[in-house]
C-alpha cells in the first residue's frame, strides 16, 4: 500500500518532468526563430544601410549649400547691374518665405498623431481595428483645422505643407507632399499662435475629439520655438502659365 | 536506509523539475528579447526609408540648382539675358506662392447638392459639407494640379476650407452651395483621378451633384487676401 502510494508520486512528477521538458524545448525552438537568425543580421545590415544614407545626406546638403551660395552669388552679380536691384532681390527673398522655399521658426505647437497601441484593446471591443489607426483623412483634418486656426507654416515629419501638398493613402503609409511615404507616429509642427492653434482642437467638431475617443494617440504640445524645413524638390511648371496683364 | 533513498530521490527530482522550470523562464526572457529586436527592425527599416526619401528630395532640388546655374552661365555674356533670369525667378517663385493670376488647360468641377422627391417636395439629401470639398481639392492635388481655386479662392499653402454655420470659410471667406473647383494640369490625368472607380466623385456623388468639365484654357485668379507672417521668422537672414 505505501509502496503503491511512492509510485503515484513518481509519475506524477515523472509527468511534470516530461511536461517542462516539452516546453522548454519548444521555447527554445521559438526563440532561435525570432531573436538570432533574422534580427541580429537584418539590423546589423539596416545599422550599416543607415550609416551610408546617413553620410549620402551630410554630402548632398553640402552640395546643396554651395549650390544655393552659387545662385545668390549669382542674384547678388545681377542686381547689382540693374535698375532697383536691391528692391528686386528683397521682393525674391519676401516671395521664397511665402512661397515655402526657406526654413522658418517661430512659436507654435507639435502635435503627435500615433496608432492606439496595440496592447490596450480589448478584445471583446466592438469596433473594427480600422478605427483604431491613423488615416490620411484624419492627417488632413488635422491639417487643415491648423489652417483654420490661423497656421503660417506646417511639416508633418519634416516636410513642408505646401498649397498644392497631398496628403493620400498609400497602403500601409500615408504619402505627404509630392512623393514622400511615412508611417506612424505622425509628427506635426506649425508656426502660429500657440493659443489659438492648440485651442482650436477643443471645438466640440474637432477631429480631436473622434480620435481621442478611438483611443488614437493626439498629444499637442504648445512651443516657443519650432522649426519647420523648407520645401525640398523640384517645383515647375508644365500646364499653368502666368496671365500676362497685356494679353 | 531504503526510507532515506527514496527521500534522496524524491528531493533530487523536485529540484531537477526546479531547475527545468527555470531553465524554460529563462528562455521565455530570450523570446521577449527576441520581439524587442523585431521592434527594433522595424524602427531601423522606416529610419532608412526615411532617409532614402529625403535623399531623394535633396537630389531632385540639387538638379533643380545645377539647371538654374547653368541658365546662369549661359546667360553670363548677354546682360539683357541675365537680368530677365532673375526677373523669371521671382515671378516662377511668386507662381509657387500662388501670387500670380495663372492660366492652362484643366478641369472645372462642380459640386451641388442633389434634389431628391420626397413626400412629393423637392428635397436635398445632403449640404455640401467642407471635408465633401477638402477631399476634391487633395485629390486634384495628388493628381498633379499645378493650380488650383475653389470659388475664385486660390488654393494656397495656408488655405483652409472649414465649416462655420451653415457657410464654409475657405480664405477666410463664406461660401456656400453651388462650388466650383477649378484646377490647371494635366487634363485627363485630373479627370480620370476624380472619376476612378470607387473615388472621390463616385464616393461622393452618392449624395451630391458633381459635373467634370475639361477645359483648354481655364483662369486661376492669384490669391487676393494678404499674406504676411506674424508669427513665423525665416532662419537665415535677408543676405542683402
Amino acid at each position: 500500500m505505501r509502496l503503491r502510494k511512492d509510485f503515484l508520486v513518481i509519475s506524477i512528477m515523472c509527468a511534470l518532468l516530461s511536461f517542462f521538458l516539452i516546453k522548454a524545448f519548444n521555447i527554445q525552438k521559438y526563440g532561435y526563430d525570432i531573436g538570432t537568425s533574422t534580427s541580429i543580421n537584418k539590423i546589423q545590415e539596416l545599422t550599416a544601410q543607415l550609416k551610408t544614407l546617413e553620410s549620402s545626406k551630410e554630402q548632398l546638403l553640402e552640395r546643396l549649400q554651395n549650390l544655393e551660395s552659387q545662385i545668390s552669388r549669382y542674384e547678388n552679380m545681377i542686381a547689382e547691374n540693374i535698375y532697383m536691384g536691391e528692391e528686386v532681390q528683397k521682393q525674391l527673398f519676401e516671395a521664397r518665405v511665402l512661397a515655402g522655399l526657406t526654413d522658418i521658426h517661430g512659436p507654435g505647437v507639435e502635435i503627435v498623431l500615433n496608432d492606439r497601441k496595440k496592447d490596450n484593446i480589448m478584445p471583446d471591443e466592438m469596433f473594427s481595428i480600422t478605427d483604431f489607426i491613423v488615416h490620411d483623412s484624419d492627417l488632413l483634418e488635422v491639417v487643415n483645422e491648423l489652417k483654420a486656426a490661423g497656421a503660417e507654416a506646417i511639416g508633418i515629419n519634416g516636410v513642408r505643407i505646401l498649397g498644392n501638398s497631398r496628403i493620400s493613402c498609400g497602403g500601409p503609409t500615408i504619402n505627404v507632399g509630392k512623393d514622400q511615404r511615412f508611417a506612424p507616429p505622425f509628427i506635426i509642427h506649425a508656426i502660429g499662435d500657440p493659443d489659438a492653434l492648440a485651442g482650436y482642437f477643443q471645438r466640440s467638431d474637432s477631429i480631436y475629439h473622434i480620435l481621442t475617443f478611438y483611443g488614437l494617440e493626439f498629444s499637442i504640445k504648445k512651443l516657443d520655438n519650432v522649426n519647420i524645413p523648407r520645401y525640398y524638390g523640384e517645383v515647375s511648371f508644365n500646364y499653368a502659365k502666368p496671365v500676362k496683364e497685356d494679353e | 536506509m531504503s526510507r532515506k533513498l527514496r527521500a534522496q530521490i524524491a528531493v533530487s527530482l523536485v529540484s531537477l523539475i526546479l531547475g527545468l522550470a527555470l531553465a524554460a523562464q529563462f528562455k521565455n526572457v530570450q523570446k521577449v528579447g527576441g520581439s524587442v529586436s523585431l521592434q527594433r527592425t522595424q524602427e531601423l527599416t522606416r529610419q532608412v526609408q526615411k532617409l532614402e526619401q529625403e535623399n531623394e528630395a535633396l537630389e531632385s532640388q540639387i538638379r533643380e540648382y545645377e539647371r538654374r546655374i547653368s541658365e546662369f552661365e549661359n546667360a553670363a555674356k548677354d546682360e539683357g539675358q541675365s537680368n530677365k533670369l532673375i526677373y523669371e525667378e521671382l515671378e516662377r517663385i511668386r507662381m509657387l506662392a500662388g501670387l500670380v493670376e495663372m492660366q492652362g488647360p484643366g478641369v472645372v468641377v462642380t459640386v451641388n447638392v442633389k434634389y431628391v422627391s420626397e413626400w412629393g417636395e423637392d428635397a436635398i439629401i445632403q449640404n455640401v459639407r467642407y471635408d465633401d470639398l477638402l477631399k476634391l481639392v487633395n485629390e486634384l492635388n495628388a493628381a498633379g494640379a499645378e493650380a488650383v481655386a475653389v470659388n475664385g479662392e486660390r488654393i494656397i499653402a495656408t488655405t483652409e476650407i472649414r465649416n462655420a454655420g451653415d457657410y464654409i470659410v475657405i480664405n477666410t471667406n463664406r461660401y456656400s452651395a453651388p462650388f466650383e473647383i477649378k484646377a490647371v494640369g494635366n487634363p485627363e490625368t485630373l479627370e480620370a483621378a476624380l472619376k476612378l472607380l470607387g473615388g472621390v466623385a463616385d464616393d461622393l456623388g452618392a449624395y451630391l451633384h458633381i459635373s467634370i468639365r475639361r477645359d483648354d484654357n481655364i483662369r486661376i485668379p492669384r490669391y487676393s487676401g494678404t499674406l504676411q507672417y506674424k508669427f513665423a521668422r525665416p532662419l537665415q537672414e535677408n543676405k542683402s
